[in-house]
């Protein structure tokens, strides 16, 4: 049998129709990027300046009055950054091919905790700030701010909401919650953001009284609620409903590990790279609610597709189960970690575990004879799934396989050896795909190496 | 994509900021300093322009143009009457004022109607509104300074009298 098994029972490899699929847009150019950089940051300066604007010097004296002007200040700012959090992840395809699925989970993880400070600190502020001007105390303001107060009380849960996604999503709480649970509660973010959008409105003193403000505001938030709808929700129905893709086969790959080939129509149609991945959702009992991010572990071969998974959580070990006929709906294909992104000539591909699925995809869709390298790491000789894909592929593209199999200790991936194997480095960009801590131990290692920034693209996969 | 990339393009991230921050401050400051835009104030649409310097400018245009035509003045220079101006929404809730004249000075003016959004606007109103009170007596006609803290009410409280004024003809 031949390297590509997508197609049950008849593996031939048929390159010819290849041709036919599209491939994804290129990476958008360094301007564009810039541009939207910038326009961020003048949002950002735009906010801060209208929580200035409308607050006077009689103001400030005034009890309550720095309490307040800070109360303000920091729900502007908190607003707007959420509002950014937002757009870094409502899957537009932009943002999607600038920083890559892991780059913008990165960038959303380091900012997130930041609007959700800011919009605690708000409300404590504003508490605070009219109780002093009221003359009463703090315990009391709060019940006539949530009581008397106009879309106050939805604005208030919504605030506990986002406290409670965030709490969810710190990084010690989060491992020792399910998955799925996680999911839920952190998606009851866009909820909370919905229902405290009246109180800026109909409150706010940088809102009141102006009509222009109050329209820009709107326009922003209803077109970043359009973007994630369209992304989110919108495009994966046309696409799911385009292809019809349904469960073949379930293959198991080694311990714990499976592959799932399912079919569809139309496959020629969907633009994608090795490399890329899916969120799938699989509509079957107790799955159907939840989708969740797999590569391809091959390049589409229409009308069949495949994934590889491995049985990491209730949800992953499910998938073993699942029935040929379930019909699955996708949402993708994402992921920069294809050789679009590639500078130099040739290519060194490093993979640990699971992460040689979005390799062996990547590989497939290299140019024949392009002498990639491909180094494999496993624990046991059993983990190493896919492997005789992944060593056919690699003689069809005329290039050196090695496999690291064993203990940590005695079978990592070093510097040295690196350094022994690979003797052009310096041509060749560097593909690391892995649990995080193999991706951030080998992206620190090829730093070492002297490889730039540029040639090194990973995607770590969060277990 | 690697976060050495993205880190080299944050001054442009800054740069986009300090520009945004200072290009809104300078606007509102040139916006504030020019008197074509307080006329807006009339529609009830404060626009971008700060409440109170729309109340002065608008109640201080219409006082002029009520000065020219002050011939027309009723014929009973002593009688007493009294007017109520229309409920006007001032962001914050609706105020009308309830103004008395005796020929034309101004001898009573009181709050008809307030309704507010919220408490702290019931507050800002029941400290502003003395002031605005003794200020529109002693200066005779409905072109007073806002009250600090509470430009919003005394916008609402200046258009609201104006307009009872305009009605009793007196100005």
């Amino acid at each position: 049998m031949s390297s590509l098994s997508a197609s049950p029972g008849a593996g031939r490899r048929v390159p010819a129709r290849r041709a036919a699929r599209g491939r994804p847009a290129p990476p958008p150019r360094p301007a564009l990027v810039q541009a939207a950089l910038a326009a961020a940051g003048i949002g950002l300066g735009v906010t801060t300046a209208l929580a200035i604007t409308t607050e006077t010097a009689s103001q400030l004296t005034a009890p309550g009055g720095p309490a307040t002007f800070a109360g303000s200040l920091t729900g502007l700012v908190g607003t707007y950054l959420a509002l950014l959090m937002v757009l870094l992840v409502s899957r537009i395809p932009f943002v999607e091919r600038v920083l890559g699925q892991d780059g913008l989970l990165r960038w959303h993880r380091r900012l997130a905790p930041w609007p959700i400070s800011l919009l605690i600190a708000h409300a404590v502020f504003i508490t605070v700030g009219y109780a002093e001007a009221a003359r009463t105390g703090l315990w009391h303001q709060a019940g006539v701010l949530l009581s008397r107060y106009p879309d106050m009380l939805t604005a208030s849960a919504g605030l506990g909401l986002m406290c409670l996604a965030g709490t969810i999503s710190i990084r010690a709480i989060r491992r020792r919650v399910r998955r799925e649970t996680w999911w839920a509660v952190h998606l009851s973010m866009y909820l909370a953001l919905a229902i405290s959008f009246a109180h800026v409105i109909v409150l706010g003193p940088a809102f009141v009284g102006h009509p222009v403000t109050q329209a820009v505001w709107s326009v922003a938030w209803l077109s970043t609620a359009g973007l994630v709808l369209a992304y989110r929700a919108g495009l994966p129905v046309i696409r799911s409903l385009r292809h019809r893709l349904r469960v073949v086969e379930v293959r198991p790959e080694g311990p714990g590990v499976v592959s799932i080939i399912c079919s569809g129509h139309e496959l020629d149609r969907l633009a994608v790279s090795g490399g890329q991945f899916f969120c799938w959702r699989f509509l079957a009992r107790g799955m159907w609610w939840q989708a969740h991010p797999f590569s391809l572990s091959a390049l589409p071969q229409p009308p069949y597709l495949r994934l590889t998974a491995k049985a990491v959580g209730d949800y992953s070990a499910s998938l073993a189960h699942l029935r040929p006929g379930t019909k699955v709906v996708v949402e993708g294909p994402y992921g920069t970690f294809t050789r679009d992104a590639q500078l130099r000539p040739r290519v060194l591909l490093i993979a640990a575990g699971i992460g040689v699925t979005a390799l062996r995809a990547l590989l497939e869709d290299l140019p024949a004879g392009s002498r990639p390298v491909v180094m494999l790491r496993a624990n046991r000789p059993d983990d190493l799934v896919l492997g005789r894909e992944v060593r056919d592929l690699v003689r069809h593209k005329h290039g050196q396989l090695h496999e690291f199999v064993g203990p940590r200790e005695e079978a990592s991936i070093t510097g040295q050896a690196l350094r022994r194997l690979v003797c052009d480095l310096h041509r060749r960009d560097v593909y690391v795909c892995g649990p995080e801590g193999f991706v951030a131990g080998t992206v620190e290692l090829l730093r070492h190496l002297c490889v730039p920034e540029e040639a090194i693209h990973h995607e770590a996969f969060a277990l | 994509m690697t976060a050495g990339r993205t880190w080299r393009r944050t001054p442009l991230f800054v740069a986009g900021s300090v520009a945004g921050f200072t290009g809104l401050i300078a606007w509102h400051a040139v916006d504030a300093g020019t008197p074509a835009t307080a006329g807006a104030g009339g529609t009830g649409a404060a626009g971008r322009s700060r409440p109170a310097a729309t109340a002065r400018a608008g109640a201080g245009q219409r006082h002029a143009a009520h000065r020219g035509t002050s011939s027309r003045r009723a014929p009973t220079d002593h009688a007493v009457r009294t007017a109520m101006g229309p409920g006007v929404n001032f962001g914050y809730g609706t105020i009308a004022v309830k103004v008395t004249v005796r020929g034309t000075r101004i001898t009573a003016v009181s709050v008809a109607a307030l309704q507010t959004l919220e408490p702290t606007s019931q507050q800002i109103c029941a400290q502003a509104l003395p002031v605005l009170r003794s200020e529109v007596l002693s200066a005779q006609s409905a072109s007073v300074n806002a009250v600090s803290g509470a430009s919003y009410t005394s916008a609402g409280y200046a258009r609201s009298l104006q307009a009872a004024l305009d009605t009793l003809h007196a100005w």
